[in-house]
């Protein structure tokens, strides 16, 4: 048992030997082999590598200088007005290939941004006093009047109820549809004019909603489940309502008192004046102005406007 | 028997149970979800960050925010969102919700994963019907507040940032609330898919009517690997099954079938 099992054991050490150089060669070879490898895998490493923070450096500057040479002119304005400068903005781009980074809300939100860490280059707000306060405090270079809006009495179309003028509101079995807590396009605007007109006390029975949003009042109208309301005429223009309402005017001296007046002014921080003053002067124009009146306001560039200004002291 | 199910179960562990190992199915539901992602992950998107309403998804045709898809989308959205569910339970969840693939991704990503004890399991998944009792009732019945101010038009991240800075308090704990959730779901798995999601709750008590859906034979020996191949951590059938089909591969009875009724 011995015996053989020392020759098994001399065989088998034998074999290991044998198999140890021939795991050596190849060792050896594989070691060599990687050297090769490296070798070939660094210096491909190394051209592809420069091959692409070459090909990066001009890509990236290629841009930069692109994004350098793009004019995009930073423009915030009253949310309400946002249906005149959408195109406005897209026809002074077609002109001078100036790109409008516009954003439209409530011109009290924008401008309490404004007054801490926000920035524009030009700002369009609706209250007067907003844009005083903005140039008082050096952020505003300047301002200039940009339109008016109007409030009217809004009735479905046809009008089944037979309103004639607001007094009519407060007639038996006229519903009238309001919005006091909503932002001015409705608010508490409407509330000043029923005041005035002196129909606020007996119109109360005739509400028969008093909701915080405009459109879903303006939709009331619409849908034929409500006869009267008093809205901004620009919400008659809106792309859900235009046509399906009409508008009885109200007499002046039943109007609130401001914020009537829409103003547009530059900022200090506009990166290009020129441009922001190119901006400024084409909304005023005849060019940008006929979109401001295409949605429901009355134009600063208009006799209309001119007189407002002057009665409101923009 | 029980050794040769064992067998089958250990070789089902090392292709289906192991949730890095995908099969062809679960990548298929992955191009979809991103497929869904371009369709509605913009109006998903305007209803976390800037919809001002209490209740986003709802009022979109008298909403301000001009630029929200959901003007235009919201009749379309609901109502395939409805045929769906009659068609496919509750897979609306599994293979288009945007909010199912964050979740489902970040659970996928994120190292720490926490299991939720079954028990405790059963009792919270019940949350997401409070859920949409509650939206249900802030719509209909409160007309649905605005809680936060319409940007209506703006750039990305700036409308996003001036939409969180002049929000109500209750605007920013719905909005933060839900993001926290969806993103603790990479912990405990699709947190907000299956415990609060409102649109989950509704699809979850309408699955039911669902024809086609993932089912499971009288051959399921209750081995549980199909549980632990699920992000929802349930089983083809039962509640929270948003029919993905991950599960189906994992069962080493073969019980799980796609089709329209059980299978004798």
């Amino acid at each position: 048992m011995n015996v053989k099992g020392s020759s098994i054991d001399s065989d088998f050490a034998g074999y290991t030997g044998h198999m140890s150089q021939k795991f050596q060669v190849l060792r050896k070879e594989k070691l060599s082999m990687k050297k090769n490898n490296k070798k070939i895998s660094r210096r491909s490493f190394l051209k592809a590598s420069t091959l692409t923070a070459a090909s990066g450096v001009f890509l990236s500057s290629s841009v930069l200088a692109k994004k350098a040479d793009a004019k995009i002119l930073q423009v915030w304005s009253c949310g309400g007005l946002a249906e005149a400068f959408i195109p406005a903005n897209k026809e002074f781009k077609q002109k001078t290939g100036v790109t409008i980074a516009y954003t439209g809300a409530f011109a009290a939100a924008l401008g309490k941004s404004l007054f801490g860490t926000a920035r524009t280059e030009v700002f369009a707000p609706r209250v007067l006093e907003l844009a005083k306060k903005l140039k008082e405090q050096g952020k505003m270079l300047w301002y200039k009047p940009l339109c008016f809006t109007r409030y009217i009495l809004a009735v479905p179309k046809g009008n089944p109820a037979g309103i004639k003028s607001i007094k009519d509101m407060a007639a038996p079995g006229i519903r009238v549809v309001l919005s006091p807590d909503a932002s001015p396009p409705g608010g508490k605007a409407t509330i000043i004019i029923l005041k005035k007109s002196g129909i606020f006390e007996k119109i109360q029975k005739n509400i028969i909603f008093n909701g915080d949003c405009v459109l879903r009042t303006a939709t009331m109208l619409v849908n034929g489940k409500a006869d009267a309301s008093i809205i901004e005429q620009r919400i008659t223009r809106h792309p859900d309502f235009s046509g399906k309402l009409e508008i009885i005017p109200i007499e002046e001296k039943y109007m609130p008192p401001p914020p009537m007046t829409f103003t547009i002014g530059l900022m200090k921080w506009a990166k290009n004046p020129d441009i922001a003053k190119a901006f400024i002067d084409f909304i005023l124009s005849g060019d940008g102005q006929k979109h401001f009146e295409h949605a429901g306001f009355i134009p600063a560039n208009s006799s209309e406007g001119n007189r407002l200004s002057k009665k409101y002291g923009v | 028997m029980g050794c040769k199910m064992n067998r089958k179960a250990a070789d089902a562990g090392t292709d289906g149970t192991n949730p890095a190992n995908k099969t062809r199915l679960t990548w298929i539901r992955r191009l979809s979800q991103i497929g869904m992602l371009f369709i509605i992950g913009e109006y998903s998107f305007y209803g976390i960050f800037r919809c001002p309403f209490a209740i986003p998804y709802v009022n979109c045709t008298s909403c301000p925010v001009i630029q929200c898809p959901g003007r235009w989308m919201v009749y379309p959205f609901w109502i395939s969102l409805g045929i769906s569910s009659l068609f496919f339970g509750r897979s609306f969840c599994g293979w288009a919700c945007p909010g199912g693939l964050v979740s489902g991704l970040l659970s996928s990503l994120l190292p720490i994963r926490q299991k939720i004890k079954k028990g405790l399991d059963r009792k919270l998944h019940l949350l997401k019907y409070l859920s949409l009792a509650f939206c249900l009732s802030v719509w209909l019945l409160m007309s649905n507040p605005r809680l936060a101010i319409p940007i209506r038009i703006g750039e990305f991240w700036e409308s996003v940032i001036l939409t969180f800075q002049h929000a109500d308090n209750l605007w920013l704990a719905r909005s933060i609330g839900v993001l926290i959730l969806l993103v603790a779901g990479g912990v405990f798995g699709n947190l907000w898919c299956r415990y609060f999601c409102p649109t989950g709750g509704a699809l979850e008590a309408l699955k039911k009517l669902g024809m086609f859906r993932f089912r499971k034979s009288d051959d399921c020996n209750q081995c549980g690997l199909c549980t632990k191949k699920c992000e929802m951590n349930t089983k083809p059938e039962e509640y929270n099954c948003t029919d993905c089909g991950d599960c189906k591969k994992s069962c080493p009875s073969g019980a799980i079938y796609f089709g329209r009724s059980k299978l004798k």
